[in-house]
């Protein structure tokens, strides 16, 4: 088990522990139905410790990188 | 009239499906604010109205539209409900859908994309999943209106038959908690209680409130407490989980019936897009390449020739031609100086830069509509962070580029209270189309070499300058709060020329609209001012009421470079709407047209003056519209007050420091 930080673009893995990262963010990822057990794929990184992009079934979205340390996840 | 909710989650083509139901004209987004506020239209066949909700994952709001639908459902009279799902993203939409369902209103299913769905290997067998969901669902293509008859049809014939109401079982503690919540209530409502039990549970922050205005507070917290407690004990989860992964258990089901799936291993579009858009490197590169590309064509490459084609024809054939018609009519020579003077010099001088801005919200719903508003937010969020917001907070302040209210209002999509102040306070620095013709006026006069440089300077300027506020207002005022980023980004769609047009048309028609109320009216008012005097009236216009008005802000306005009446009286209409500014110019310096007048202005500003005046234009103050919209989003006196007051010191200490130093080194 890793931080999701610690994953190379590109890489797939699913999501193991969420309850690190903060409510309102926890609460938006369960409204786009990224919980755990999710399956997702890391795209991109933004530079200078910008934000992440995570695809999850075709759907694309943006967190933060202190938000995504915090996202326990298993590479597949 | 029966009333119909379209509900659904954001970026699903809700509105998209709202323009096609209804003909009428409504703005289309891919951007999750785009709608802001409930829209009312009629459907075609006129048997029934249709309310455009905002988009929203759940009901339980967390930002300031989501509590719009939450609002729409507990206070407002309607009859079914029309839920548009994306089928390429059923378990989320689906979600939604079941809390809907709960509400027990009838609900018919439009089932959206359908063909991205089956792209990604994801096929839907919709008499299941209609099976499965107890209500009508059917395919719709809301970007070409395919399906949108059937839609209708079932709406209309939906309401005769009544159906039990959905219920899902969420455990024998929650049951209980629910039970006793409806027993607390006590009375009957229009929507079924039990719904009400269960997003109170949930902890719906707006039915917390809905609940809290009737039952004690001592009952109400009990309830919740009491709830919380059996749950924990129960199933060793907190209410709000259980409550969504009961839902989402159903939801699976319902997708496990009726979805059949296919491994398709493709790389989509978007994901080549991506590949180049969001890149680590070129990302921000790219990123202010479209910018300088927008601002490029919309200024110099196709907007000048048009606006200067305009100019001409105001100036010259209309000028001649009204004359010549007054003539014959035999006006006097009050009704000829009141039309030429006034209205053509004050309203024409304005209605120059409609190519303009058309050009820029053009471009503008371009990026809306085709899903690259969502990725600005993702590229710029490292900066935002820096100075305290979040990179949804960019939306707003590129909307603010083509009007202020607008850009304001898009505010609503951002989740913490303290980061969509400080985005309301900071869009009106942002440079909109309106202050574009006094630029457009000044640098034509005296930096006819470097327009395009001088006008991107002052935008560039406005962005910095925000950005600034903004570290400098987290670091003060508004401290409180961390702030927070996640953003969806859809998938790329080519925007339908039709649909631009019309959100371009619906943008740009505001400002066609002004000039005929607004600036007409100021214009008759300035031109009236300029004429008469205390002395009576046609005086010298040195003599006249607006000479005395402006005089007094003449001293003050001195020491930035432009101590003249003249651009005292401006700079005070200009609080009505930026442009007005130039139709105040054009009649106080009698101008015919865009060239004289700026022939005119040379002798009364200089280069430097000109420059700083500029600047005092771009900062000093929200014009009207703006303020009230500042007013009614934050609900604050103070929050409107200090809006006004903080632009006003900030253009003043920045115009001054320009002159000043700008004296100094011998500009």
């Amino acid at each position: 088990m890793i931080a999701m930080t610690q994953l190379r673009v590109g890489e797939r893995a699913k999501i193991v522990d969420l309850s690190q990262v903060s409510n309102l963010v926890k609460r938006r990822l369960l409204d786009m139905g990224v919980t755990e057990g999710s399956e997702i794929c890391l795209k991109c990184t933004m530079p200078l410790g910008g934000p992440f992009m995570i695809e999850n079934y075709g759907q694309c979205v943006g967190i933060r990188r202190n938000e995504a340390k915090n996202i326990q996840v298993k590479p597949l | 009239m029966m009333h119909v909710a379209l509900v659904g989650n954001p970026n699903t083509g809700k509105t998209s499906l709202f323009n096609q139901l209804t003909g009428t004209y409504e703005y289309v987004g891919n951007w999750s604010g785009v709608t802001v506020e409930k829209k009312v239209g009629v459907l075609r066949s006129k048997k029934a109205k249709m309310i455009d909700l905002p988009g929203v994952y759940s009901l339980h709001p967390m930002s300031r539209d989501e509590r719009v639908v939450t609002q729409f459902l507990l206070t407002e009279p309607f009859d079914e409900i029309l839920n548009i799902v994306d089928a390429s993203q059923l378990e989320r939409n689906l979600l939604l859908t079941v809390q809907l369902l709960e509400f027990g209103k009838p609900l018919t299913v439009a089932l959206n994309m359908v063909d991205v769905a089956e792209r990604r290997g994801i096929f839907i067998d919709q008499a299941k999943l209609a099976e499965a969901l107890r209500v009508p669902v059917v395919p719709v293509i809301a970007r070409t209106g395919k399906g949108c008859d059937r839609i209708e049809h079932t709406l209309l014939e939906k309401v005769l038959e009544q159906t039990e109401p959905f219920t899902l079982f969420y455990g024998e503690a929650m049951e209980r908690a629910i039970e006793r919540f409806i027993a607390a209530w006590g009375t009957e409502e229009q929507f079924p209680v039990r719904w009400l039990a269960i997003q109170f549970y949930e902890g719906n922050s707006y039915v917390r409130e809905y609940v809290a205005e009737k039952l004690p507070e001592a009952t109400w917290r009990s309830l919740y407490e009491q709830a919380e407690k059996e749950v924990q004990q129960a199933e060793q989860t907190p209410l709000d989980q259980l409550i969504y992964e009961r839902r989402r258990s159903f939801v699976r089901e319902v997708i496990e019936q009726s979805v059949q799936r296919q491994k398709i291993a493709r790389v989509t579009v978007t994901d080549r897009i991506d590949a180049v858009v969001t890149n680590k490197y070129v990302g921000i590169p790219l990123f202010l390449l479209a910018m300088y590309i927008l601002f490029q064509l919309t200024f110099d490459w196709l907007g000048a020739p048009l606006s200067d084609l305009l100019d001409a024809f105001f100036a010259g054939p209309l000028t001649d031609f009204v004359t010549a018609m007054l003539e014959a009519i035999g006006a006097s020579e009050f009704i000829r100086a009141l039309v030429v003077d006034g209205i053509i010099a004050g309203v024409g001088g304005v209605l120059v830069f409609v190519p303009q801005i058309f050009i820029l919200f053009f471009f503008i719903s371009f990026l809306e509509d085709s899903g690259y508003m969502a990725r600005v937010a993702l590229v710029m969020d490292r900066l935002m962070e820096a100075v305290g917001l979040n990179g949804k907070a960019f939306i707003p302040l590129i909307i603010g580029f083509g009007c202020n209210v607008p850009g304001v209002m898009a505010a609503r999509t951002i989740e913490q209270p303290r980061e969509r102040l400080m985005t309301m306070l900071l869009t009106p620095l942002m440079s909109c189309s309106a202050r574009l013709p006094v630029y457009a006026l000044f640098v034509g006069a005296f930096f006819a070499a470097h327009q395009a440089i001088i006008v991107l300077f002052l935008y560039v300027l406005g962005v910095s300058l925000a950005l600034i506020l903004a570290k400098l207002f987290s670091l003060t005022i508004l401290k409180e709060e961390a702030s927070v980023f996640v953003v969806e980004l859809p998938p790329y769609r080519m925007p339908q020329w039709q649909a631009l047009w019309r959100s371009t048309w619906d943008k740009g028609k505001g400002f066609v609209k002004k000039a005929g109320t607004f600036i007409f009216g100021g214009s008759v008012a300035i031109w009236l001012l300029s004429y008469v005097g205390p002395h009576g009236i046609n005086v010298n216009m040195d003599d006249s009421f607006l000479a005395m008005i402006g005089g007094v802000l003449a001293p003050l306005l001195a020491p930035l470079g432009f101590g003249t009446w003249q651009a005292g009286a401006a700079l005070l209409t200009g609080f009505l709407a930026k442009e007005v500014v130039v139709s105040t110019m054009n009649i106080i310096y009698h101008a015919p047209d865009v060239e004289s007048l700026q022939g005119l202005m040379a002798s009364h500003f200089t280069a430097l003056s000109a420059f700083s005046f500029m600047v005092f234009v771009l900062l000093y103050v929200p014009c009207l519209a703006t303020v009230a919209t500042i007013y009614k989003e934050t609900g604050s006196r103070k929050w409107t007050m200090f809006s006004m007051s903080y632009a006003l010191a900030l253009a003043y200490i920045v115009s001054l420091a320009i002159y000043q130093f700008g004296s100094l080194l011998g500009f």
